[in-house]
């Protein structure tokens, strides 16, 4: 947790708290952060990685892109506070292999190439990870297993960090904290944004 | 020494208390759970870039300490301070007959957490007991509960449609959450393929208009934010601590002793009634003694029934008003966990606006318009929607502006629908008190076994099956689909661990939730219930709860206690 995201959570703690007009808020637990100088989980040069791959699955392009939604900072948060050893180290692995990919078709590192280049190599890479494979007979899945898991869930991060920021919710997809009422039927045109928000599917 | 003391805060509790308080009783309220207060404990303020970790609990903290919880849908790491700590609350189940005891533990208990769907049992549901045999007759019918029903869903306010329908009877309704076009769609092609089948609106506790009886305890109408579960700071769905709480405490008659788990209830042989509780401060670990004329449990199905069996004397050695030997027996859950999926073709073209707080409901048809080669039947909740941001950027391959693309469209329609089913109540499907082993406050752990039987798998099949031709049969295809039931408990709406009956020797509790053995104590939570009908429960624990309280107070006054 970086400091600047704390300090936003602590302003907006104390704003919904003049609101409610409560003078306890004994939520302080969800909130507590590791230490504020808390060390990144990848060094610099992975760090570097993961932000050229968070550019490339998530550009920019009429709208600001992962970076601009500190995704790599935040990733990196969750490998650190949220992802057992297990999970870590095969996201962070799942990392490598991209690089890996980049070497053998550019004889280029991922960081090194173009924009073009990188998505050159990670089309086919995501594609070929992500193939699913068959799961058990009585449950068809939605998230069925794949060729890579912790590529799989390296781009899930990436992709849901980007998509619940308030970046892309103020930009790229429509947000409303409090939308008000149910409007069963409302017209739909091809301006219309899809809806953000935490959802399961 | 107080009038009565209602031990749990939940969604039983909340009501008693607020009945017992406003016909003058003074009356506690004993919570195990600590203090939470409506608005400033919630989580509602956070935006999805506040949840921590997008909404995950660290990993090894899931594992480690909700191992159980986890299975919970509405556990997440803006919740999490709702639901135990598995590792602090331990229970022993067996492996071949696994439940999961899902449950919160704080001021208001699972009312805060609640999925707030309402629905009045029915006329057949009381008598199926007495018609097929299986259970506990149902000392009440129908017509005894319709006015309490009529009382407490004014009173928390409850949004839906009326539909004449025998086995789900209407009631007194806020405007209901319309069902989108889609849904009207589903509805219309369901309905045209089988003409008794009804597709309608959920009926759910949250305030689709606030009435001024709503607004005079504080409570608004809802934002349609679908993030009940973290508390809502408008009081916009019912719970103890938005709704319940704050009408008892408006009378004066109200006090509210947290962190106590009671221990046992006390209980006079000379006298034959119940005295009070013995309760364990859950901080200091000391105990101490509360005293009233009158004794409510509505510390939940599971919670009361570890209580009575706890309250062992010489007169109870099998745990207090357990003459029948049914206390902790019967335990059933909704059959539960079987969701089917898929794309809705051929649409309508429109959108909606806002997070609906629910969803559809299809009432049960099976023994009731539709033959079946089981008893009794079952329901499904379900939706039709647009396609979210999560499955449009993750459900197909593909990065970069491509992935933003997809992601920004307004997406397909997506139906789904999942089965909650009436378990039958069954004698070996029970909880029981440990032999040796012991929470840290030194009370015996709960042994908890229970498994679906032959009417329940038989139902089961047919849950699947029905899911997916109603998806089927509205054009759509079944992308997705859990034939499997989950293990007992996950469904959440455990009952019958003290159940009503009209035969002391078959039952615990009489027609006014009055425990046969122990004529001052009352039992109004999910322990009740003879029967676990396939409708969501708390509505009826809630009216069960208004009418004992009533028949109490009266009992009390015309010195009957």
């Amino acid at each position: 947790m970086h400091d600047g995201l704390l300090m936003e959570r602590r302003l907006l703690l104390q704003r919904a708290a003049l609101l409610i007009g409560a003078t306890t808020l004994p939520i302080g637990d969800l909130l507590a952060a590791p230490a504020t100088n808390a060390k990144p989980v990848l060094s610099a040069p992975q760090l570097e990685l993961l932000s050229a791959v968070a550019d490339t699955i998530v550009p920019v392009t009429d709208t600001p892109g992962a970076l601009a939604a500190n995704v790599p900072a935040l990733v990196d948060a969750m490998l650190r506070d949220w992802a057992a050893p297990a999970t870590r180290t095969s996201m962070i692995e799942a990392l490598d292999r991209i690089d890996v990919a980049a070497r053998a078709k550019t004889g280029k590192g991922f960081t090194a190439l173009s924009p073009d280049e990188r998505l050159a190599v990670l089309k086919p890479h995501d594609t070929a990870s992500l193939k699913p494979k068959p799961s058990k007979p009585s449950t068809i899945s939605p998230r069925p297993e794949t060729a890579d898991p912790g590529y799989a869930k390296l781009k899930e991060l990436i992709v849901v960090l980007y998509y619940q920021s308030e970046v892309a919710l103020t930009t790229e997809l429509t947000y409303e904290h409090a939308p008000g009422k149910w409007q069963p039927s409302i017209p739909l045109t091809p301006e219309t944004r899809q809806t953000g928000g935490l959802t399961a599917f | 020494m107080f009038d009565a003391i209602v031990i749990g805060s939940g969604i039983s509790g909340g009501i008693a208390a607020k009945e017992l308080c406003e016909r003058g009783l003074k009356t506690l309220v004993i919570e195990r759970g600590g203090k939470v207060e409506h608005g400033a404990s919630y989580t509602d303020w956070m935006q999805p870039w506040d949840v921590p970790n997008g909404g995950n609990i660290p990993e090894e903290e899931l594992v480690r300490d909700y191992a159980v919880q986890r299975h919970c849908y509405a556990l997440s790491s803006a919740t999490k301070q709702f639901w135990v700590k598995d590792s602090d609350h331990p229970y022993s189940t067996s492996e071949e007959k696994p439940f999961e005891w899902i449950r919160g533990y704080q001021l208001g208990g699972r009312s805060l957490t609640w999925g707030r769907q309402s629905y009045r049992l029915s006329a057949m549901d009381f008598e199926a007991n007495a018609k097929d045999g299986h259970g506990s007759d149902w000392p009440i019918r129908y017509e005894d509960l319709d006015p309490w029903y009529d009382h407490v869903e004014k009173f928390i306010g409850v949004a839906g449609s009326k539909e004449g329908l025998a086995q789900l009877p209407d009631g007194e309704f806020l405007p209901a959450f319309d069902l989108n076009d889609a849904e009207l769609e589903f509805k219309k092609r369901v309905e045209a393929k089988f003409p008794t089948r009804k597709v309608i609106p959920g009926r759910v506790a949250n305030l689709s208009e606030a009435q001024p009886h709503h607004e005079a305890l504080g409570r608004n109408s809802c934002q349609n934010r679908s993030i009940c579960e973290r508390g809502c700071s408008y009081g916009a769905y019912h719970s103890s601590l938005s709704s319940s709480l704050p009408a008892a405490e408006a009378t004066g008659n109200l006090t509210i002793v947290t962190d106590a788990i009671v221990h046992s209830i006390i209980y006079d042989p000379k006298t034959k009634k119940a005295t009070g509780v013995r309760v364990i401060d859950s901080n200091t670990k000391k105990g101490r003694v509360y005293q009233a004329k009158v004794i409510f449990g509505c510390a939940s199905a599971i919670g009361t029934a570890q209580i009575l069996l706890n309250s062992v004397s010489e007169a109870f050695p099998n745990g207090l008003a357990n003459n029948s030997d049914q206390v902790g027996r019967n335990l059933m859950d909704h059959l539960y966990g079987q969701v089917a999926a898929g794309l809705f073709p051929n649409g309508p073209t429109t959108n909606y606006h806002g997070r609906r707080p629910t969803g559809l409901y299809i009432p049960r048809y099976r023994n009731v318009t539709e033959g079946a080669d089981f008893i009794r039947g079952f329901g499904f909740q379900g939706g039709v929607s647009r396609m979210g941001w999560r499955t449009a950027a993750l459900g197909f391959p593909g990065v970069g502006a491509s992935l933003k693309a997809r992601t920004r469209k307004v997406g397909g329609w997506v139906v789904s629908v999942a089965g909650f089913g009436e378990m039958l109540p069954h004698a070996d499907n029970r909880v029981t008190l440990h032999a040796s082993k012991r929470d840290k406050w030194g009370i015996p752990l709960l042994h908890i076994e229970c498994e679906a039987r032959e009417n329940d798998l038989k139902m089961a099949k047919q849950i699947a099956a029905d899911g997916r031709e109603l998806i089927e049969a509205a054009g759509g295809s079944v992308m997705f689909q859990t034939t499997d039931l989950a293990p007992p408990g996950r469904g959440i709406h455990e009952m019958g661990t003290a159940r009503m009956g009209t035969d002391p020797k078959n039952s615990v509790l009489n027609r006014y939730n009055q425990a046969h053995d122990v004529p001052n104590l009352f039992l109004t939570d999910g322990s009740a219930m003879a029967s676990s009908g396939c409708q969501n429960p708390s509505l009826t624990y809630m009216a069960l709860s208004a009418r004992a309280a009533h028949h109490a107070a009266e009992f009390l006054k015309e010195g009957k206690l």
